[in-house]
């Protein structure tokens, strides 16, 4: 990131080649439909805008992810689509499941289980669990406590096994 | 499948290529709220030189004169420094840390206030200004009321633009709030010196004229980091 603040392009590249696909799948958590591409460029296009505004003694990626939430959270403000947005979320092609719900169901079922969860439990659940943030870095993005990151994610972990449950037995 | 290491798209290449100046790294939130107050202190005491001091200072003692504005000071710039850290996408500060910080703020110039006004309860103007003026302002206390209201206002209004024009490249998930945090600060460090220089000490001018102020500018603050989230919001649809 110092490399880019000094004027390399190269060190763009190479910080998209490394963020980017990360970041896409979290818009696409976010957005839940396929503005989320767009989002990813405007994100990156924000970032290059506000790189004097990066301070080195802030890991990168939390900063890169902070920065892809606001640019979805103006989005929806100049949009006001937010219901059309959860509308969509049934039709994710390309949602993060958890590694550590993989032994819990399909990968659909989980999809689908997320979509039952409340989002912000479901944000601090996939921030830890799909992309490791630590629930320090959760909480500088998201504006709330370690611990409430922490208990976010839990009540979302368990709700998620709730919602499976309850979708497991009714197929069966 | 995704590819391992995508490229980015050629426009945005383009955009990205167009304007590569190398740029300096930001100081960290703690740096840029504490190069916030040499401007709130100099605004403060050229207040304090154009004024100048109450006359009941020695009344109030050191503690309820340079201390209380002291602990005002200080406060002010704890809270550009939590706008600083509501500033950085990666660096948010819990919310009820905000808000208590917020309600410790307002309590402090209610406190301080209550005790000047219990220790020296002066309510008549005197001012370094000819005794003609000092008995207009004495018959028609409004007029000092409104002249220490805008007063604190502009005052305060030209730190929140310079606290804008510093942060104008942030890039804030809540801008109003991070505005509003600004816009109290600077209300406060002004606050700070002018209480000092105003010799009236009655809680309907103190809360009434100078809290009208703090206000005025913590709403000048929300409107302006409005503005700003506003024309990202633009940028980004």
């Amino acid at each position: 990131m110092i490399r880019y603040q000094g004027g390399s392009l190269q060190a763009f590249e190479e910080i998209y080649a490394r963020l980017a696909p990360g970041v896409r799948r979290y818009l696409w958590h976010l957005t839940g439909s396929e503005i989320a591409d767009d989002l990813l460029q405007e994100a990156f296009l924000q970032m290059h805008r506000s790189r004097a505004a990066y301070n080195p003694q802030y890991p990168v990626r939390p900063w890169v992810f902070g920065l892809a939430r606001n640019v979805f959270l103006m989005n929806r403000r100049a949009a006001r689509r937010w219901s059309q947005v959860h509308e969509s979320r049934e039709d994710l092609p390309d949602f993060p499941v958890l590694p550590e719900a993989d032994r819990l169901g399909s990968q659909d079922e989980i999809r689908r289980s997320l979509a039952n969860v409340d989002p912000g439990q479901a944000e601090a659940l996939l921030l830890h669990h799909e992309w490791g943030f630590s629930f320090e870095e959760i909480a500088g993005m998201l504006g709330i406590s370690a611990a409430a990151a922490r208990a976010r994610a839990s009540r979302g972990m368990a709700d998620l096994r709730v919602a499976l449950n309850s979708l497991q037995r009714g197929r069966a | 499948m995704m590819d391992p290491s995508p490229k980015p798209p050629e426009t945005l290449m383009r955009a990205i290529a167009r304007d590569l100046r190398p740029v300096a790294p930001s100081p960290g939130p703690l740096q840029l709220a504490l190069r916030m107050g040499p401007l709130a202190l100099l605004i403060s005491s050229l207040i304090l030189v154009a004024i100048g001091t109450r006359h009941d200072l020695a009344t109030l003692g050191p503690l309820l004169a340079w201390g209380a504005s002291a602990a005002q000071f200080v406060l002010a710039i704890a809270l550009v420094w939590i706008a600083a850290h509501e500033s950085t996408p990666s660096a948010r500060l819990p919310r009820p840390l905000l808000y208590s910080t917020a309600i410790a703020a307002s309590l402090l110039v209610l406190f301080v206030t209550l005790l000047t006004f219990s220790t020296s309860p002066a309510s008549q103007p005197v001012l370094r200004v000819p005794p003609r003026v000092n008995e207009m302002l004495r018959i028609s206390p409004w007029i000092m009321g409104f002249g220490c209201g805008i007063g604190s206002t502009v005052a305060g209004g030209i730190l929140v633009l310079f606290f804008s024009w510093v942060f104008r490249n942030s890039l804030a998930t809540r801008p109003t709030v991070a505005g509003a945090l600004y816009g109290a600060g600077a209300g406060l460090a002004i606050n700070a010196g002018w209480r000092i220089a105003c010799p009236v000490s009655t809680p309907w001018h103190a809360l009434g004229a100078h809290g009208s102020a703090i206000l005025a500018t913590v709403v000048l603050g929300a409107l302006i980091g409005r503005c700003l989230g506003n024309r990202g919001s633009h940028a980004v649809s």
